[in-house]
């Protein structure tokens, strides 16, 4: 039963307090959904807070050294997290810069996007659980060296969840193994295999039964 | 290791003119301005994300993450060469993964979500004015879809800013009446917003 931990969400998030998590169900969720479209259309609340701004900036002075302002900054693996939405940001970017540059035969007419990378060199796949839940994302890399990246969210777990890669040609490849904290965990690592075969992903845990899966496409 | 593109020149095909004379050709810069360093893009771009953010979270302190969170995580990697539009775009992007990882933490569900192709418009725009949202315009389809008790609920709640006690007062119902009555209201708006967004 979800109502109470619903009610106090719903109660938090009518007095304009951040609501407390809880594992909630479809119905809760589109509930919520209306509850939250109806608490943005509040007249006055929308703006962000003066202060905010002004040390959200601080923040990132400090954080952002002026070399760091000019230079391209190649995304790190051991970044976790960030680095994951990172590559993702990167790939729409991609895809983005594609679709609003129109091809011609013209000579005259440039192409941008010619060194970003191609085709299977980078692939990702969302981990779902047998119910339907997101469970993280994983990420391939077909380079020199090729490595893997994965975050995984399973609620209410601890200890180690193992990764496989299936392979087009029905191979079996272990990823590699992911120590999660209070449900969480990221982890990367160099391979040695092309991305381009991957087909899938699976991960399991501890006693070998599945939790997630993931489909390349 | 993934640079972001340059501004590219198009090639943009007027429409045939009513004189039937050949098609012009020329060419023009898409997005050809560019920001000078990260300070131009955050200032340019925060309100406007905050604003995209809380109107997916509805409080501020989540929104004050979630905004803070997208700057941490583009800014490092973002590329200054790239035309404004591309950089709002990859802003753009990373909020998106910025909320759902949120949400996933949160209610172990997608409840809001960015795309980051229609959120565009928002961010391109002129920000400083809350019109822009589309936050009212839903509210008001939701509710005039509601029967007048429900729709008394959920404004005196959530537009109303009142505490479950205080609604219920204003209802003359008792609390665990006003409850009720939210949670039905809640339900029955859920199937009317997905009736509205189809």
């Amino acid at each position: 039963m979800t109502i109470r931990r619903l009610s106090a969400f719903l109660d938090a998030l009518a007095a304009g307090r951040r609501p407390r998590p809880f594992q909630a169900d479809p119905e809760d969720v589109e509930m919520i959904s209306v509850a939250i479209a109806l608490r943005a259309a509040r007249p006055g609340d929308a703006m962000p807070d003066e202060t905010f701004v002004a040390e959200l900036h601080q923040q990132l002075a400090e954080t952002l050294s002026p070399s760091e302002q000019t230079n391209i900054r190649p995304l790190k693996m051991h970044r976790g997290r960030a680095a994951l939405v990172a590559v993702a940001a990167g790939l729409a970017l991609v895809g983005g810069t594609f679709a609003v540059t129109e091809t011609s035969d013209k000579p005259t007419v440039q192409q941008s996007a010619t060194a970003v990378p191609q085709g299977q060199t980078l692939r990702t796949a969302t981990f779902q659980s047998a119910t339907g839940q997101v469970a993280g994302q994983i990420v391939l890399y077909h380079g020199h060296p090729s490595w893997v990246f994965m975050n995984v969210d399973l609620p209410h777990s601890n200890g180690t969840v193992k990764c496989e890669l299936h392979l087009a040609n029905g191979e079996v490849v272990a990823a590699g193994t992911v120590q999660l904290h209070d449900g969480s965990g990221v982890f990367s690592q160099s391979i040695h295999m092309d991305a381009g075969e991957a087909r899938g992903a699976t991960l399991y845990d501890s006693s070998g039964a599945v939790v997630a899966s993931a489909i390349f496409i | 290791m993934f640079p972001a593109p340059k501004p590219s020149l198009t090639r943009v095909i007027d429409p045939p003119s009513a004189s039937g004379k050949a098609d012009v050709t020329r060419l023009r810069v898409v997005d050809g301005d560019s920001y000078t360093d990260w300070e131009s893009v955050y200032r340019d771009n925060v309100e406007r994300l905050y604003r995209l953010m809380y109107a997916r979270v509805g409080n501020r302190a989540d929104a004050e993450d979630l905004t803070s969170e997208v700057f941490r995580t583009a800014l490092g990697p973002l590329r200054l060469a790239s035309s404004k539009g591309e950089a709002r775009s990859y802003l753009l992007t990373t909020a998106q993964t910025v909320l759902a990882s949120h949400w996933r933490r949160t209610l172990g569900a997608p409840v809001t979500t960015i795309d980051p192709e229609l959120a565009m418009a928002s961010l391109a725009e002129p920000s400083g004015t809350e019109e822009l949202s589309d936050a009212p315009q839903r509210a008001r389809k939701i509710l005039a879809a509601l029967p007048e008790r429900y729709r008394r609920i959920l404004e005196l709640r959530f537009l109303e800013a009142c505490s479950i006690k205080e609604a219920a007062q204003a209802m003359g119902v008792s609390v665990s009446n006003a409850k009720v009555l939210q949670h039905r209201a809640l339900r029955m708006a859920a199937k009317a917003g997905l009736e509205v967004e189809q």
